[in-house]
């Protein structure tokens, strides 16, 4: 606090702010120069300043969360929907690393899409509604609340990654496909969201709100049916599983490679993929009471993990190889929360416990923000350069890219895990986090061992990728690239390097109190009771796991320099005439996509073919004999109307004639 | 009803100026435009009427109602009387509205407009009087009036088969509101201490008030509850329309002109869900819970079945009817699980369906008459010389597939909610999974459409030169439809607090609070 | 005195003539002549039962039927005539312009 005035008081300006610049932007952007950019910039730019003091203002208090009463959105029965703001050290966190990453790139935007013309006006109204939504997302104090800005994004990322579905600058294949990714990101996350949809019934049928502080109360909890919270948090996953591009569902965001790079770097750094791990991280208190979900969501996140990580080793495309590491790494996030979690749910019932994965978790997630928002930006750089995503067409642009090489180097060292880099920190107290139950169950064995051969695959694809791109032959793409990238695009670049080579050192500087889950006296805490720093560098320091990794990281990027960059291994003999089976199969994708295609098509398109046959031939084939029916009777009763008055005189004599006959036999007959 | 310290008959001058207004557009022919000056001007002010009307109902429970009596005799009484609650001033506001907005939007019609606008007069009288009506013969007139224009305008302004269309419509229709009749007669003449069938004890009175105080004193047993609920319940599901009833809504959308869509999508097929709810819940509870399973297997077949059909089509605008379909039937399964919640939400989802599909018809409208066709596969890349449309388009489709922020969401989550609830603590909690496939579909379908339709490649299979984009009455329409749809996405509760008295009264008659 | 029997089986005849004779032929003149067949099939009728009543009622409905039976032959006459003149023909079958 400073002075009276209380900033947390005022934290919804941080998403509203944003959500102006939408509005403002995608009405009047025509209006600004260069379509509102600096408008936006500023924007965000307030955003993060908000955001910092509001980081600022919680960290110097009490450490309890700040949740004022929220608005009333809606009340019935027995229901209540609230809209308000739920700030702890998570939400500072995640509120500190997105609105400064996009901050970035909002800034290096300028110069990235600075020939777009009039569509510089729907980009920035559109990046402006996607960091707007991921702030709400993060200040939320509600799963409603939670889910609409998760959709928001959704939507967000729908309109950007089919920025150029129409008009695409390299022409109408690409517009198609652009099209096509947008379709699928959205259908596919659309899938996790109906899940996490009826997440909120199951939840709001329980608890009958949706608020965090009831969901997070230990004594409602224990009111609840363990099976109702079982089904919550698993479909709650689901929306994660969604989102954060999990195993199976991972296969959109190779896809959304498709939109502008800063678009790629915005949803894989600092919104949306993250949304998913801090929905987990948030909703700890809830998925630590099953045990076995834990396990199952630690091991998707695995699977994810090594799944990805094997896609990305023989990718061309620099854009893609990216992703699958995004997917990767998130899969190491999930993994990480996922082995915290069950050991909570595991030892919660015998007494206090805090929980390193969680630490872990997010903490990777904090780094992974600004590795790979470096990373990705990079390789924005690179592709502006020399016009082309093929890393087969780069090769030796170090020489002309003198800062966008150096960063994407550090960048890659990060990701790899090279000692003392932010990556480094973070991925091996995941290590340690997943070891630590491995006395529980021989899955953790199983998954740290899946964890380690991920590291080494990531030591080794980053290393292709940087060694194809800077070193080595000069490619017939990078012949002509003309240089170094504008100012507003290294300039970022520049201090996100700064970042992602110390951010790892934050764990020492407070951090360390700050992301932490533990349980004391039944009662959940978000911050505090962290582990001192001495301890924590006592504990990586002397883990002989943690030379192993090492080791093995070094190993992936010395495979790298020999694949790639002195060429004395050959690439080409592990896929010999091209008829590698698991070449094509990973270039396949794992024939994920004909999976959801298959899908798609047979729960999809066929039955709807078949109900459209039934619509017309047996329903409405019903209807119209039903009325040629009746057209058909009164046809053939119409000839009796013959339109001369004597014939109807004549029906009218015989029908007299006949009363008369029939009046005339019952009264002789005496029946009346 | 008072308003700002004056008494204006708002009950009858909402009937009467659009009345006048219908009259006065009959004599406009010797200036072409005047037509359409006389439809803006009148809708206009009926507009005006009902939002002062809803100012001045807002400081009190949003009840009030006029009567006089019309037919008075020993046998049979019939009484001219008004009145409006929360659920039905909703539907007028939401009538008067788009009957506003279609008159702007419908401005450059040129063939003879003065009849064109004042059949669109004149059906809002009809529309008008059937959410006002508190006398079951007078609902069943205004029904009727209803009709007439709308046959009328498909079959005078529509497409190549709108004879056909026209025919269908009003017999389908037609019949299944003679049943209604039955149903209604059956009900007064218990209610006047006879038998279903015959007259006896007093006048038949057929008043909501005389019947609605019949069935609070136990007059009407469970059996014949169960009986009439049927009658009415398969006039209103024609209406609204439900599977396998619906064959007359996709040929009457198809051939229908723009206008006439946008009012029978937007306010007609309420006449359906509104008549459920007023009568069949208000008058039969016992028979509504007799009935509550099979309505709600009515409306998952409605949901999944709709937007089965939608995948499948080719015309934009038969994909949009379809899509009503799918939509109505998420109201009727809000209405089946009679619960506070479902009901609510349902009545907010006839405000929020009326209000997307009338942006969706008017999209279709403005594809078809600035492209030249409706065909999807003849499609695509429009997005690039009609930017405007393509914002309206996504704008309506991502409204209608429930994105949150915009109405149909609160809905669509008001209403699986309440169904969840219904089925929470029972073995059949898995019957939930259609509720949710159906949001699945519906993305599906819409998003396909408009990556074959606006994105993409751009079409060469259309004069692509001549194509241009939204014009500036359309744009007006249009963007106030958008804006609302975002406004009570964002604060839903303007809608849901005018509801409130009205569902806990009919909660109360149901038993369930 | 005659049996009145005797009277209502001549009318019952006459009566069948005339309605034969509207249904099955189609001059015009004819049908006309037929239909006062039947009207006076029908006066004989009244006359005979007013025979056997000291009632005058009967008489006067002969005598009002017969006005009528004027009239209405003026009027149906009048319209054949301008039929005749438009379509050169008394046979109803041709006056068929109105029938569906």
């Amino acid at each position: 606090m400073i002075g009276s005035i209380s900033f947390m008081e005022f934290a919804w300006l941080i998403p509203f702010v944003p959500l102006l610049a939408f509005v403002i932007v995608g009405f009047f952007g025509t209006k600004f120069k260069g379509g509102g950019g600096l408008f936006a910039v500023s924007c965000a730019l307030f955003a993060f300043a908000m955001s910092g003091l509001v980081a600022y203002e919680f960290f110097t208090g009490s450490g309890v969360p700040y949740s004022p009463d929220p608005i009333q959105w809606l009340a019935i029965g027995e229901y209540t929907l609230n809209f308000g703001i739920y700030i702890d050290g998570l939400t500072c966190v995640m509120l500190l690393f997105s609105s400064s990453i996009s901050l970035l790139i909002f800034i290096y935007s300028i110069g990235y899409m600075s020939g777009e013309g009039k569509g510089k006006r729907r980009y920035y109204a559109e990046i402006s509604l996607f960091l707007g939504g991921m702030l709400g997302l993060i200040l939320s104090s509600n799963y409603l609340e939670m889910f609409i800005f998760w959709e928001i994004m959704g939507v967000c990322s729908y309109l950007l990654i089919g920025f150029w579905s129409f008009k695409h600058p390299d022409g109408d294949e690409a517009s198609a496909a652009a099209a096509s990714a947008a379709k699928k990101a959205f259908l596919v996350t659309r899938l996790g969201d109906v899940c996490f949809m009826a997440g909120l019934f199951v939840l709001l049928w329980s608890f009958k709100s949706l608020d965090f502080g009831v969901l997070f109360d230990p004594a409602e909890i224990a009111g609840v049916d363990g099976g109702m919270i079982l089904l919550g948090i698993l479909l709650l996953f689901g929306g994660v599983i969604g989102k954060s591009a999990q195993f199976p569902l991972q296969d959109w965001l190779p896809d959304a490679m498709a939109g502008p790079t800063t678009v790629s770097a915005l949803i894989h750094a600092a919104t949306m993929v993250k949304a998913g791990v801090y929905l987990v991280a948030r909703s700890y208190p809830l998925f630590v009471q099953n045990a076995d979900a834990m396990l199952l969501i630690a091991v998707i996140g695995g699977v994810t993990a090594f799944i990805a990580a094997t896609m990305a080793l023989n990718n061309m495309n620099i854009k893609r190889v990216l992703a699958y590491s995004t997917i990767s790494q998130l899969g190491y996030m999930i993994m990480a929360l996922g082995v915290g979690g069950y050991i909570i749910a595991t030892e919660m019932a015998h007494g206090d416990v805090s929980s390193d994965g969680y630490t872990a978790g997010v903490f990777h997630m904090m780094n992974h923000a600004f590795f790979k928002a470096l990373l990705f930006m990079g390789a924005g750089s690179v592709i502006h350069a020399v016009g082309t995503e093929d890393m087969r067409r780069m090769g030796g642009l170090s020489r002309k890219m003198k800062i966008t090489s150096f960063t994407m180097l550090i960048g890659c060292l990060s990701i790899a895990g090279f000692p003392l880099f932010s990556g480094f920190w973070s991925k091996d107290l995941i290590l340690e986090a997943v070891m630590e139950p491995s006395s529980h169950s021989i899955i953790f064995v199983l998954l740290f061992v899946l964890a380690l051969i991920t590291a080494f695959m990531t030591a080794f694809y980053m290393f292709r990728l940087w060694f194809m791109t800077f070193k080595g032959r000069t490619g017939d793409a990078s012949a002509h690239c003309h240089g170094e990238s504008p100012k507003s695009m290294t300039v970022p670049l520049v201090i996100l390097s700064l970042f992602a080579a110390f951010s790892g050192f934050f764990i020492f500087l407070g951090l360390n109190d700050v992301i932490t889950f533990s349980v004391i006296g039944g009662e959940f805490f978000v911050g505090g009771h962290g582990h001192s720093a001495a301890y924590i560098m006592d504990h990586i320091m002397t883990n002989v796991w943690t030379y192993v990794s090492i080791a093995i990281s070094l190993a992936g990027i010395v495979l790298a320099y020999m694949m790639y960059a002195r060429r004395s291994i050959d690439p080409a003999m592990f896929n010999a005439d091209g008829k590698s089976r698991i070449y094509r199969f990973l270039t396949a994708r794992y024939y994920f996509p004909q999976l959801y295609d298959q899908i798609s098509l047979k729960l999809g398109y066929s039955v709807a073919k078949g109900v459209e046959y039934v619509d017309e031939n047996l329903i409405d084939g019903t209807v119209n004999g039903l009325s040629n029916s009746v057209i058909g009777t009164s046809g053939s009763m119409r000839k009796l109307h013959s339109g001369y008055v004597r014939d109807y005189a004549s029906f009218m004599v015989i029908g007299v004639i006949t009363i008369f006959v029939v009046l005339y036999i019952l009264v002789t007959s005496g029946g009346v | 009803m008072e308003f700002i310290g004056l008494e204006i008959p708002f009950l009858y001058l909402l009937l009467l100026v659009p009345l006048i207004g219908a009259v006065l557009s009959g004599f406009t022919h010797k200036n072409r435009k005047m037509a359409k000056y006389v439809a803006i001007i009148s809708s206009g002010i009926t507009l005006a009427l009902s939002l002062m009307y809803i100012y001045a109902l807002s400081s009190g429970d949003y009840f009030d109602s006029t009567s006089f009596a019309w037919i008075d005799t020993e046998w049979i009484k019939i009484s001219f009387a008004l009145g409006v609650d929360g659920m039905s001033i909703l539907m007028v506001l939401l009538t008067t509205l788009l009957v506003f907005l279609v008159s702007i939007f419908s401005g450059s019609e040129s063939n003879s407009p003065n009849t064109f606008f004042g059949l669109i007069l004149a059906m809002e009288v009809g529309l008008l009087g059937v959410f006002l009506a508190q006398d079951y013969f007078l609902f069943y007139i205004f029904w009727e009036v209803a009709l007439v224009p709308m046959y009328f305008l498909i079959s005078g302004w529509g497409g190549p088969r709108r004879h056909y269309a026209a025919i269908k419509f009003f017999i389908y229709t037609h019949v299944a509101s003679l049943i209604m009749l039955i149903g209604i007669f059956a009900m007064a003449m218990m209610a006047a201490g006879g038998g279903p069938w015959v007259v006896g004890g007093g006048a038949v009175d057929f008043s909501f008030a005389a019947i609605r105080d019949a069935m609070e004193n136990d007059m009407f047993d469970k059996v014949f509850q169960t009986a009439i609920f049927g009658m009415m319940f398969l006039g209103f599901a024609v209406k609204m329309p439900v599977v396998p009833f619906h064959t007359w809504l996709p040929d009457a959308h198809v051939e229908a002109p723009t206008a006439g869509s946008v009012l029978l999508a937007g306010v007609m097929l309420k006449m359906g869900t509104y008549g459920i709810i007023r009568i069949c819940l208000e008058m039969l509870p016992d028979g509504a819970h007799a009935w509550q399973p099979v309505m709600i297997v009515i409306a998952l077949v409605a949901i999944l079945y709709g937007a089965y059909a939608c995948i499948a089509q080719k015309d934009l605008k038969k994909m949009v009817a379809f899509s009503s379909i799918s939509h109505m039937g998420l109201v009727l399964l809000g209405i089946a699980t009679l619960s506070e919640l479902g009901i609510t939400f349902a009545i907010f989802q006839m405000f929020a369906h009326g209000l997307i599909t009338a942006v969706l018809f008017m999209v279709c409208g403005i594809a078809g008459h600035n492209a030249g066709t409706r065909e999807i596969p003849l499609l695509g890349g429009l997005a690039g010389k009609m930017p405007k449309f393509a914002f309206f388009m996504m704008f309506g489709f991502m409204a209608s597939l429930g994105l949150p922020g915009l109405a149909g969401f609160v809905a669509e989550f008001g209403i699986i909610m309440a169904f969840f609830e219904y089925l929470a603590g029972t073995a059949y909690l898995w019957v939930i999974v259609f509720a949710l496939a159906s949001l699945m579909l519906t993305a599906g379908y819409y998003l396909w459409a408009m990556q074959r339709t606006i994105f993409g490649k751009e079409t060469d299979r259309i004069d692509i030169k001549h194509v241009h984009d939204v014009s500036k009455p359309e744009t007006l329409a249009l963007g106030v439809l958008c804006a609302l749809i975002a406004l009570f996405g964002i604060m839903p509760w303007l809608v849901v607090d005018m509801l409130g008295p009205t569902v806990d009264m009919i909660c109360h008659f149901l038993g369930v609070i | 005195m005659i049996p009145i029997e005797l009277f209502l089986l001549l009318s019952a005849v006459l009566f069948s003539i005339g309605l034969l004779g509207v249904l099955v032929r189609s001059n015009g003149i004819v049908i006309l002549m037929c239909i006062e067949i039947m009207l006076n099939a029908a006066n004989i009728n009244f006359i005979a039962f007013a025979s056997h009543s000291p009632e005058p009622l009967a008489q006067i409905f002969v005598i009002v039927s017969i006005a009528v039976a004027a009239a209405e032959v003026g009027v149906g006459i009048a319209i054949l005539l301008r039929a005749y003149k438009v379509r050169k023909s008394t046979n109803i079958d041709d006056l068929t312009t109105l029938r569906w």
